[in-house]
């Protein structure tokens, strides 16, 4: 019987599923497997899947998992990429992986071969022998994610559809054989909704990006992640709005109607495309602009069905001027940090607005989880810096801001503090700041420009210094990284969104959304005291996550974050215990608050206009 | 009074009064706490658990740096508390009844931006202990405060009640109100009060012992963490950062780091070393039993200037002056010299002091004693600077935690 390695399958089991590993965010590539497969079996997100499966005793071992593990080449891709986000480096379990497998054929074992059914033979029929799966190992890298209080369900298929016309005759048979489908744009899943019995419907090979710049639009096919429209968009000096970098665009347009900090000057839900394609549960293909179709624009105040499977969104271009910057300005009290972002709404200055709590500083600017707990600790109690307001813009933009702050924290500062956060968190420093009895407190003076040379020599900002942060055997591959200028440039990191995913670094997150009135200083702090006290009673782990205002500073996007260990058992009882009771406390905040609405409302129904949830007539 | 002096001086012979130490664990609480343990009084000390320690756990520690015998250290009680928790007497209340209550927990900031917490410890901490002074059956309360509550008078400043301000800061002003609400609590519950004012307490003037390293430390530290920062700079990088500030190497080996800090001509910082702030505390204790104001500060203030040479003196540096306003006209102050110019800001008023803090009530105790405040001169300083560097300016002083 083939060893299970502990350290393997413990990593494994941390597998966040935020198919991180299947974009090429970091320029190193991606693993080669993946993108001939397309299966996410063939992804590092997979194989750690796999060796789970195998430890836990959910799969055999199948020619799919022998073909998953061979065609792994241990080239180390995976460890960078996992590392930058979640701290993980998944090479480990695909070594353990390789001599799992070795050692079961050493001992004459036999791979497991599922037998071709009817349906899977008329699947195949549609889609094509390679693009459908009854593998039980398969299967079960579509069967679980890391959400506690959901699954695993083993599907019965999986299929990769290549078009339109095939999604559709794949609808037309599940219907016709009674099965279910879920739907996943890039195969994964992180929240427990796209688990089914039936068909998984992977779009991970519809991958085509049409541009039109005469119409100001990019045509994007169900599988294209946000990472690669926006990289698209940015070669060719545009921007789109843009979700996490993994998800798929038209999976997020569906499902939240895509928000970001970018939502201050884009809006949300059908403010960011122009038209949308979809093939119905029937299998008719429409067009939401079709006069004649049925009207998504709208809203229902329920938990609705999607309008069906989008094939192709044509999805806004917004232009970019070639002197764009970020910059934070720091408060030390979240009510003045949500009053100055609202202002900027107000005033229409600035591009990506967004109030950032400490947790998400340290976060976005920290390449390891250490050195973001001690920033975090830092931010306020050193540095004064309990909030901030992250901004990006254009020179005009950020001449007003600096106008209208005591102090900001520019895109030059924030390289320096990026490149030198090893030195920043050096106690001697942080007793300084901590001790300074000035009248302002510390960010104030490290603000000012005449500052800079100072703190130039005491952080020794530098790819090297950063790189001093991480394990030994990534400071190679780090030195190289952040010597790349789009590393620590705020606009480029905000548009690609490749840092968001290390907020739940240290454990899987449950992200709340909520609109709301960001006037209303004391719904928003009912809010987070609401969120903080259910965390509170049981033991849960929670943060405020970020406020980004909208349709001109009228409205704005809250994320409170919960964060649970998905694999320790008691974690889960905890989240269990706690969900039911946010549900019935929002609901009668939104019903007594114009403004107040859960994303969850908004879930499935993405294509709506913003107005229709966000005002109520 | 609740207590007479009969029965005071027979409690005080026979040590069996019991005397309750706020901030016992802070600098000044933990000195006296012991000065009171060594000449065999009953102390209890109340003190806050801090950084994942039990108060207990702080208490033995720091009965480790005191080198306390067992004895003394096991004599010493320890009653686990925050003053500003209005439920902080339950814990000492269940250790018995206190004769005395010696109050110095006290924050000491002095920023604005500090405000709340400051009026939290100085105001409503002080509120709470005068209250349970009243339930505890306390007799005689010693008021721990600064001889700054004088605020911003000039001239002569007497051991007597400051009723308003103006003041400099709000560590002044919460000092002064803190004051006036224990003298008017303890005269209408009949307890003897004594109120101490010293003025910039320093390290031990034999050993340079000390527990904090703000005031006089903290901009000697900054300048001492920058030297080492372009030393380095010159030495392993070529010194290009160095260079544009005008900080080099001078040829024995000393950094020269031009900085020109900002202070008034005349003046200068009353600085008391800890062991005459204990020396008088313990002399005025047990001598001064009518109750009274009590300044502790030192006949001789040290000029700014004479620091600044002790400190070049002790860490190798040149380049350092002193100057008055119209010291940068035309040249704008650098980097450094703004960081400096931000810190000292707050600290100017202590530095350029003309004062004089008469000691009417204090001196003739002291002078029968024979206690003289000793003159703060290099060797003091040069003393008080080995042990910061030492316990590398407190990171070091329990083995890399903060006390």
């Amino acid at each position: 019987m083939p060893k299970i390695v502990p350290e393997a399958r413990a990593t494994a089991a941390q597998c966040r599923h935020y198919a991180m590993c299947k974009i090429d965010y970091l320029a190193t590539g991606l693993c080669p497997s993946g993108p001939e497969k397309h299966f996410v079996t063939y992804y590092p997100q997979g194989r750690m899947d796999l060796y789970r499966g195998l430890a836990e005793g959910r799969i055999p071992v199948t020619e799919a998992l022998l073909d998953a593990a061979d065609t792994c080449s241990l080239c180390g891709i995976c460890d960078a990429q996992c590392h930058f986000v979640t701290g993980l480096q998944p090479t480990a379990v695909m070594r353990a992986l390789k001599t799992y497998v070795e050692e079961f054929r050493r001992d004459g074992g036999e791979a497991v071969r599922p037998a071709e059914d009817e349906a899977l033979r008329r699947l195949r029929a549609i889609a094509g022998r390679d693009w459908v799966s009854n593998d039980p190992a398969v299967l079960w890298t579509y069967a679980d994610d890391p959400f506690p209080l959901a699954g695993p369900q083993m599907p019965r298929y999986v299929v990769l559809p290549g078009s339109r016309e095939e999604v559709a005759a794949v609808l037309r048979l599940a219907q016709e054989l009674g099965l279910d489908i879920a739907v996943r744009g890039n195969g994964g899943s992180v929240f427990g909704f796209v688990f089914t019995d039936g068909i998984v419907l992977d779009m991970n090979r519809m991958r085509r990006i049409e541009f039109d710049l005469d119409n100001w639009t990019a045509a994007v096919e169900p599988g294209v992640t946000s990472f690669e429209l926006q990289q698209e968009a940015f070669r060719r000096g545009l921007r789109v709005n843009a979700a996490e970098p993994a998800a798929t665009v038209c999976g997020n347009l569906v499902c939240t109607g895509t928000f970001s900090t970018w939502s201050n000057v884009y809006g949300t839900a059908a403010d960011n495309f122009v038209d949308m394609e979809f093939v119905g549960r029937d299998g008719r293909v429409f067009r939401l602009n079709d006069k004649a179709g049925p009207n998504h624009y709208a809203f229902e105040h329920r938990v609705a069905p999607s309008p069906g499977i989008c094939t192709k969104a044509f999805v806004k271009l917004h232009p970019v001027t070639d002197d764009e910057e970020g910059l934070l300005v720091p408060f030390t009290n979240l009510d003045d940090a949500v009053r100055f972002a609202c202002e900027l709404g107000q005033r229409r200055i600035g591009l990506a607005v967004a109030v950032l709590g400490a947790h998400y500083i340290a976060g976005f600017l920290a390449p390891d989880e250490d050195l973001a707990g001690r920033l975090k600790k830092a931010l306020p109690e050193a540095l004064g810096v309990n909030y901030a307001v992250f901004a990006t813009g254009d020179r005009f933009a950020r001449d007003a801001i600096q106008k209208m702050a005591p102090a900001v924290i520019d895109a030059g500062l924030l390289r320096l503090l990026m490149l030198g956060l090893p030195r920043l968190l050096e106690p001697r420093w942080l007793d300084l700041a901590h001790d300074d009895e000035g009248r302002g407190p510390a960010f104030e003076l490290l603000c000012r420009p005449e500052m800079r040379p100072l703190v130039e020599a005491v952080l020794q900002p530098s790819p090297e210094t950063i790189a001093e942060s991480v394990p030994e055997g990534l400071r190679p591959f780090y030195r190289d990284l952040y010597a790349r200028p789009e590393m620590t440039d705020m606009v480029w990191l905000n548009m690609h969104r490749i840092v968001s995913a290390r907020m739940s670094r240290r454990k899987h997150m449950f992200a709340f959304l909520v609109y709301l009135p960001p006037a209303r200083l004391d719904v928003l702090h009912e809010i987070l005291d609401g969120f903080a006290r259910v965390a509170g009673a049981h033991g849960i782990d929670h943060d405020f996550g970020f406020l980004t205002p909208m349709d001109l500073g009228k409205r704005a996007i809250l994320e409170y974050d919960y964060y649970v260990d998905h694999t320790d058992p008691a974690e889960k009882a905890k989240i269990a215990a706690a969900l039911p009771e946010l549900d019935p406390w929002l609901d009668g905040l939104a019903g007594r608050v114009p403004g107040v609405m859960s994303l969850k409302y908004v879930f499935s129904q993405g294509c709506s206009r913003k107005e229709s949830f966000l005002y109520r007539v | 009074m609740k207590m007479d002096l009969d029965t005071l001086r027979k409690k005080r012979a026979a040590r069996d009064s019991r005397i309750l130490v706020t901030g016992g664990a802070g600098f000044l609480g933990s000195h006296f706490a012991v000065a009171l343990l060594e000449a065999g009084y009953r102390v209890t000390v109340v003190a806050r658990p801090s950084k994942g320690l039990s108060a207990p756990a702080r208490i033995e520690r720091l009965a480790g740096w005191f080198g306390l015998d067992e004895r003394l250290s096991g004599a010493l009680e320890v009653a686990e508390g925050d003053i500003v928790d209005p439920g902080w007497p339950e814990a000492a209340a269940g250790a018995g009844r206190f004769d005395e209550i010696v109050h110095c927990a006290s924050s000491t900031a002095f920023s604005e931006r500090k405000r709340p917490e400051v009026e939290a410890a100085n105001i409503d901490g002080l509120r709470n202990v005068l209250d349970f002074a009243v339930r505890s059956g306390c007799g005689f309360l010693h008021h721990i405060s600064t001889a700054y509550v004088a605020g911003k008078r000039t001239g002569r400043s007497a051991e007597s009640w400051v009723e308003e301000g103006p003041f400099t800061n709000v560590y002044e002003e919460t000092k002064a109100r803190g004051e006036i609400m224990a003298r008017e609590a303890c005269r209408r519950e009949a307890i003897r009060l004594n109120v101490y004012r010293p003025t910039i307490v320093t390290g031990h003037s034999g050993t340079g012992r000390t527990l904090r390293f703000n005031a006089l430390y903290y901009p000697v530290k900054a300048a001492v963490f920058l030297r080492d920062i372009y030393a380095a700079d010159i030495r392993e990088r070529g010194g290009r950062k160095a260079a544009e500030l005008g900080i080099r190497l001078a040829d024995d080996g000393a950094v020269v780091m031009p900085l020109r800090i900002e202070v008034a001509r005349g003046g200068g910082i009353n600085l008391v070393p800890v062991d005459h702030c204990v020396r008088a505390f313990m002399a005025i204790f047990e001598d001064g039993l009518d109750g009274g104001i009590y300044h502790i500060a030192n006949p001789r203030t040290t000029r700014i200037e004479e620091l600044v040479a002790f400190g070049e003196r002790r860490f190798r540096m040149e380049g350092i002056e002193t100057c008055g306003p119209e010291g940068f006209a035309g040249r704008p102050k650098n980097a450094l010299e703004i960081l400096y110019g931000s810190y000292l800001e707050i600290y100017r008023p202590y530095m350029q002091d003309t004062r004089s803090f008469d000691a009417l009530n204090a001196a003739p105790i002291l002078e029968r004693r024979g206690l003289v405040c000793p003159e703060f001169d290099y060797g003091t300083f040069a003393r008080c600077m080995d042990y910061a560097v030492e316990a590398d300016w407190g990171s070091k002083l329990w083995g890399g935690n903060r006390p």
